[in-house]
């Protein structure tokens, strides 16, 4: 291990006092919350029971939904990188005709996803769709249901989660130092040859990392496969749901999420390793901007174009449905059959006039942005020190600050509720139980290790001899922090809470142990208004929700990375939005801007 | 070698070179030296192929390669920053171009260490990863790297910019070095002009697209063709008219008072023997100062002697006799010569025979001037 | 340090947030504008039955008897594990909505209290709390259905029970069949159906022919598709039949433009009840007990029914029910269930159900 060893890290006061603060987290809200779910389940008696692992493993279909979920995983990892290279590529590093347009049409994941992202895709592709319709005039010995299983659920999700390569990997791809292409160019390597010995290999630490977030999707699939997997292919996440929610089986919703949990870690320990091996820092002191790459070969270029537009048209579609099915009626949505006389605003005066209005919208707002700002905020500080001292304390923490991605939220509410509906002297004798602070404090934990992994990933690429420069003028280590360090990585922090907030906007699984009764969040209201036991209604308010979602998600987005990009685009720079510093997920990005930003006066690099 | 006609380079509505004719001789090493964004590197890069130029040509050995690309064109290329694969080892970088071609392994193996053992890097440097190495021998990988496909022309691309001092001027010896072992065709980019008199057969300045001037490092020096290139190469003093016209009062020299003139600073003198020898610029005449500063340098002292309204800057070397202090008066040797002379509206050297001539009509024109 | 600041102050922000949202709370619910007082005499209420409309309804009547109430929806699972899960904190005041297998857990785990409504006359006790001390009451009576489409079945033609489903061909692959046991509806469907395979001997308390038959439902019939309703299902053809409540078939028939017709096996229908309670450790507890006295009263119970097409507990209140719905439950054979012991069971009967036989 490299860094500083264990001990000198004691020496530093703010080291300490971040230490203490975040050994007080972790103990009060990662630790002792989650110790006492798994304790009260698999020792319910005090002796342990084995009798949760004897049912599952003599469960033919939890082994199969298991399965199914390890499977789910790794494929999704291999379609989600084939997937979303693909269109970073087309929008970012080739030469294609309308790429913005093409980048917005993909970006529509950033803004909808879950259950009505995949009722978008069964419009289409059902049995009832229209490309089902159109396949059946070609081919009429189809099967209209043709569109189900492990192919579709697969499909789709792909489809559905190539957000993170759109953000990360698109950015770390910016910092490839263009010289490189062109000295490859001119030793006579090919589009082909670049891009895989060249671009690709430059770009693997941010691929690794997209890797294991596309590896966790899958293993917690939910809605996809429910809506999509039919019969043979179900996977475990609602095996999971419906075993929290019952007393008597609690245990074997425990002991499937460990498993899943010890499947992310030994994952994340891989990826860590091979991580470690293969990241590749610019050897080059000053880099030069990526230009688009014309592919050369006609038809390959036809090729590529197609495809691109294919995958362009396969992203845009359900979004496209989603909205205009969210003034249509419940029943044409369940039935699929969309006329534009039954179009009416019905549905958003349902809504938008319920007694609660807007209210649910501006507590989930404010909740989400808190929880989002506290996690980014707090974890600034860790996520520095993790990555600047490396030794076997911050690796123990590092690991323990995981914990969130081990088990379910409903598992960690539970923990909590079970923690703090008492006096507690871990939080200075409070009962949580019943405060608004309860729900921000599962929000700010279960958003912890992708905060961790991304701003850690971000720090990697600040330059240290920056703050040693800083340091050596007798800045104080806060001081530097705050000053130099801050502004480098705070456009990669605004986006990952740009993503936690919109995760978070919708959350019900947490919400509904934790949320305070009068302070009820979106996702209660959403899940209130929207279930099929309660109304036909329920379908087409599912519809305006997410329409409604979309547009405050989309806004976010456009505030942290529309805006800050074109104002940045207009100095002169390269347009290098915020969202460019988490793909500081790849420490190869080149960590000197200043020069960039002389160089771009210069003619040669004006494209 | 080479030969560059009319090439026009515009990007959208900017126009980086619009007229560029430039020929180089086999076996040369010729640079382009001027300010960043004066298109040097634009003229580099269309040589190279990764520019298409809007019009004209580019012909290496004989034969058009205007529409080639770049690795049709046998030109090896070291990027401003080396450009090494990061994700490859030595070894890697340097067999990438055999690779791309194919060649055999065995072929491949051989030719790497012979062209690393040309550039000094053992075998244990082969298998490091390029991180690994020090400037210097990133820039003999990139150096070997463009070799090792046997190229018709070596392009550099200001490659000694990003190093420090001792390590530019240790790295500037070995690559002319290098060049001169495996004499090949180099074309160089600069914007330091020491690094360009030192290694080049011959320079083009460049400004603002435009080759001002071509040739030796002497013939830009000492013959600058044009004041921008007199002002970037070299130090030198701005004479004013009343210097001039004393100078031409003192010597007979038919001098213009209306062009922009100079005087190098090694060209002054305070004693009239110093710049004695064949005084090819004529008999050195003085002219009185008073001395406004001097900064001793051990070697030798700078002086800044204002005279006649001019502040002549001159190099006095320290043997030992006592020079004037600042404030004391002192006498400017300068011999009519070595006064360089530009047309003041287009900048163009006057030659010394057409002064006279001129000296009229400039007269003229500088009198309308307001 | 800094995080310790943030987290200072994002309490403060989220308690103000607590406090300016019951403030605007308050006048919805009751028109009245103190809102300072609101959130201390607001009356908190969990519920699985504020769907439709139900919950707007009963906030403002609420309001107009001078009750302050703050609905809480959420699923019957997820209210019964709400409640337990807060017993030493709790934060709901009343519950109601829940049957009686939910609320036979939530008493198990001491999170309600004893009371007798000033109704309790009105109602038959056996349809609520079984033991002496009784915590929950009785309000709406539920019947748990197999329904059929009526336009392409006659009822000659329809199954007789719930067995005929998976033992006939021709209805083996037209019955929608579950794909979780979380629902309330789910969970009586296997009450019903084990219920009659009662043996002290067998596995759970079930006999072997009583699994078979499970095995059986889940080997045959069309898994539900989530986010499709059932009458969605029936209505574009893709199934004929399946479990449905009493009190959406109206609504649900006229949504989507199709008639279902309900089977009442000769062993009967499954009932449940859903049933009111008093939270245990409220602080409010005189005035949650008003409101439980006044909600299950027979005028307020008679107008939820005339609203909502409920069949009340309250025989009074039946009175008022519609007469359709009245006519429905007049006619209907009540399944004879040990409550009891399908409480004891269901737990590890989901269980063993989630594990060995839904595919």
């Amino acid at each position: 291990m490299s860094g500083a060893p264990a001990r000198s890290m004691l020496r530093s006061p703010f080291i300490l006092t971040v230490g203490t603060v975040l050994t007080w987290f972790i103990a009060a809200f990662l630790v002792w919350p989650n110790a006492n779910v798994l304790i009260e389940t698999f020792f319910p008696d005090g002796s342990f029971s084995g009798r949760a692992a004897e049912k599952l493993f003599s469960s033919q279909r939890a082994m199969k939904s298991l399965g199914n979920s390890f499977l789910l995983a790794v494929a999704l990892s291999v379609t989600v990188n084939v997937v979303g290279i693909f269109i970073v590529l087309v929008t970012h590093y080739f030469r294609i005709r309308g790429s913005r347009i093409l980048f917005l049409g993909y970006a529509t994941t950033f803004i909808y996803g879950g259950i009505v992202l995949a009722a978008g895709y069964k419009f289409i592709y059902g049995d009832k769709g229209i490309v089902t319709a159109f396949l059946l005039n070609v081919v009429p010995g189809l099967d209209p249901g043709w569109f189900s299983g492990f192919f579709a659920v697969l499909a789709v999700m792909t489809f559905a989660t190539t957000t993170n390569h759109m953000l990360f990997v698109a950015n770390a791809l910016k910092g490839v130092d263009y010289q490189t292409i062109e000295a490859a160019k001119n030793l006579g390597a090919s589009t082909w040859t670049i891009l895989r010995r060249i671009v690709l290999p430059m770009l693997k630490p941010t691929l690794f990392a997209v890797t294991i977030l596309s590896f966790l999707t899958g293993l917690g699939a939910l809605s996809a496969p429910q809506v999509l997997g039919g019969r043979d292919f179900q996977t475990i996440t609602p095996m999971i749901l419906t075993f929290t929610n019952s007393p008597t089986s609690r245990d074997l919703a425990a002991l499937l999420a460990v498993i899943l949990g010890a499947a992310t870690i030994l994952m994340l320990a891989v990826m860590s390793r091979l991580e470690k091996g293969g990241t590749y820092f610019s050897v080059s002191k000053v880099s030069s901007a990526l230009q688009k790459q014309k592919i050369t070969n006609p038809a390959a270029n036809i090729a590529v174009h197609a495809a691109a537009y294919l995958l362009f048209a396969v992203y845009t579609l359900p979004v496209i449905l989603i909205v205009l099915f969210s003034f249509a009626d419940g029943a044409a949505i369940q039935t699929g059959r969309l006329s534009v006389d039954s179009l009416t605003l019905d549905n958003y005066v349902r809504v938008l006039t319920q007694a609660s209005g807007l209210r649910p919208f501006v507590i989930s707002v404010i909740y989400s942005a808190l929880a989002a700002v506290i996690a980014v905020g707090g974890l600034l500080l860790v996520a520095r020190i993790l990555q600047k001292h490396r030794n076997w304390v911050t690796a123990l923490f590092e690991y323990l600050l995981h914990i969130p991605w081990i088990l379910p939220s409903a598992l960690l509410a539970l923990g909590l509720i079970i923690s703090y509906d008492h006096p507690n002297p871990l939080v200075g004798g409070a009962v949580l139980t019943g405060t608004t602070v309860i729900l921000l404090i599962a929000f700010i934990t279960v958003k912890i290790p992708f905060t961790l992994r991304m701003l850690k990933a971000s720090f990697a690429s600040v330059n240290s001899s920056l703050e040693e420069a800083a340091a050596i003028m007798g800045a104080k280590t806060l001081y530097v922090f705050r000053r130099v360090l801050l502004p480098l990585v705070l456009p990669a922090a605004a986006a990952i809470a740009a993503l936690n907030f919109n995760s978070m906007l919708d959350d019900y699984d947490t919400a509904i142990f934790l949320a305070h009764p009068l302070v009820q969040p979106l996702g209660l209201v959403i899940k209130a208004n929207t279930d099929g036991a309660e109304g036909v209604d329920g379908v087409a308010s599912t519809f305006v929700y997410t329409v409604l979602l979309m547009v405050i998600t989309g806004v976010t987005m456009y505030l942290v990375y529309g805006r800050s990009g074109r104002r940045r685009g207009s100095k002169g720079g390269k347009p290098r939005g915020p969202l460019a510093a988490p793909g500081t997920a790849a420490p190869a990005a080149s960590p000197v801007v200043d020069v960039r930003d002389a160089q771009a006066s210069a003619p040669v690099r004006v494209p | 070698m080479i030969r560059l006609d009319n090439i026009e380079v515009s990007f959208g509505d900017f126009i980086a070179i619009p007229q560029l004719d430039l020929h180089v001789e086999p076996g040369e090493f010729f640079t382009l030296l001027g300010p960043s964004g004066c298109g040097k590197t634009t003229a580099l890069r269309t040589l190279a192929g990764f520019i298409e130029p809007s019009a004209g040509t580019v012909h290496v050995d004989g034969k058009n390669v205007t529409r080639l690309p770049s690795d049709k064109r046998q030109v090896g290329m070291v990027f401003q920053n080396y450009a090494l694969f990061p994700s490859m080892s030595v070894r890697e970088n340097i067999a990438f171009g055999l690779r791309v071609r194919k060649e055999k392994s065995a072929d491949s193996d051989r030719l790497v260490r012979d062209i690393a053992h040309r550039v000094e890097l053992s075998d244990e440097q082969l298998d490091k990863n390029v991180a690994e190495l020090s400037g210097g021998q990133q820039q003999r990988v990139a150096v070997a790297r463009a070799l090792v496909l046997r190229p018709k022309i070596l392009l550099l691309d200001e490659p000694l910019s990003n190093l420090d001092a001792k390590l530019r001027h240790q790295l500037r010896q070995q690559l002319k070095d290098l060049q001169s072992e495996f004499g090949i065709t180099t074309v160089y980019v600069t914007h330091d002009q020491d690094e360009a008199l030192a290694m080049s057969d011959r320079v083009a300045v460049f400004n603002k697209g435009v080759v001002e001037q071509v040739g030796t490092p002497q013939e830009i020096y000492d013959h600058a063709a044009t004041e921008f290139v007199c002002n970037f190469i070299g130090d030198s003093s701005a004479l004013t008219p009343e210097f001039v016209a004393e100078l031409n009062r003192l010597s007979g020299a038919g001098l213009s008072t209306a062009a922009n003139s100079y005087l190098r600073v090694e060209k002054a003198s305070l004693t009239p023997t110093a710049t004695g020898g064949t005084a090819a610029g004529g008999a050195a005449v003085g002219l009185s100062g008073k001395v406004v500063s001097r900064t001793y340098h051990g070697l030798h002292s700078r002086y800044v002697v204002r005279s006649h309204g001019a502040d002549i800057r001159l190099l006095v070397r320290e043997d030992g006799v006592v020079h004037p202090e600042a404030g004391a008066p002192a006498t400017v040797y300068v011999q009519p010569g070595h006064v360089l002379q530009y047309h003041p509206d287009t900048g163009a050297a006057l030659a010394a025979q057409n002064r006279a001539a001129q000296d009229q009509a400039a007269q003229s024109r500088a009198a309308a001037l307001p | 340090m800094q995080k310790f600041k943030t987290l200072v102050a994002a309490a403060v922000a989220v308690t103000l947030l607590a406090g300016c949202g019951a403030g605007s709370a308050a006048p919805e619910a009751s028109g009245s504008s103190s809102p300072a007082a609101a959130s201390g005499d607001t009356l908190v209420v969990y519920t699985n039955s504020n769907g439709e409309g139900r919950g707007e309804w009963l906030t403002q009547k609420a309001a107009e008897a001078g009750f302050k109430i703050e609905i809480v929806g959420a699923g019957g699972a997820d209210a019964t594990n709400k409640l337990i899960a807060e017993k030493n904190n709790p934060i709901a005041d009343v519950a109601f909505g829940l049957n009686n297998m939910y609320f036979v857990q939530i008493k198990a785990a001491d999170a309600i209290e004893a009371y007798e409504p000033a109704w309790a006359a009105e109602v038959d006790a056996s349809l609520g709390d079984g033991d002496d001390e009784k915590a929950y009451w009785p309000l709406v009576k539920q019947a748990i259905l197999l329904g059929y489409n009526s336009d392409k079945i006659t009822p000659e033609q329809a199954p007789k029970d719930w067995t005929d489903l998976w033992s006939k061909d021709e209805f083996k692959t037209r019955y929608e069949r579950v794909t979780g046991l979380g629902t309330a509806t789910a969970q009586l469907v296997f009450a019903g159906i084990l219920s009659r395979y009662k043996d002290e001997s067998g596995e759970l308390g079930i006999s072997d022919g009583g699994w078979k038959q499970v095995e059986q439902y889940f080997q045959n019939g069309s898994p539900a598709v989530a986010k499709t309703d059932l009458f969605a299902r029936i209505a574009s053809g893709e199934v004929d039949m399946g479990q449905m409540p009493s009190s959406i078939v109206a609504e649900r028939e006229k949504s989507f433009k199709v008639n279902v017709e309900t089977v009442v096996p000769s062993v009967g229908v499954p009932l449940a009840v859903e049933q009111v309670a008093l939270v245990k450790g409220t602080d409010k507890k005189e005035q949650a007990q008003k409101f439980i006295d006044w909600f299950g009263s027979a005028e307020v119970q008679g107008e939820w029914a005339q609203q909502f097409n409920s069949m009340p507990a309250n025989k009074v209140a039946a009175a008022k029910a519609k007469p359709e719905v009245l006519e429905f439950f007049d006619g209907l054979k009540q399944q004879d269930i040990d409550w009891n012991f399908v409480q004891e069971n269901m737990g590890s009967w989901v269980e063993k159900i989630e594990l060995e036989y839904m595919t």
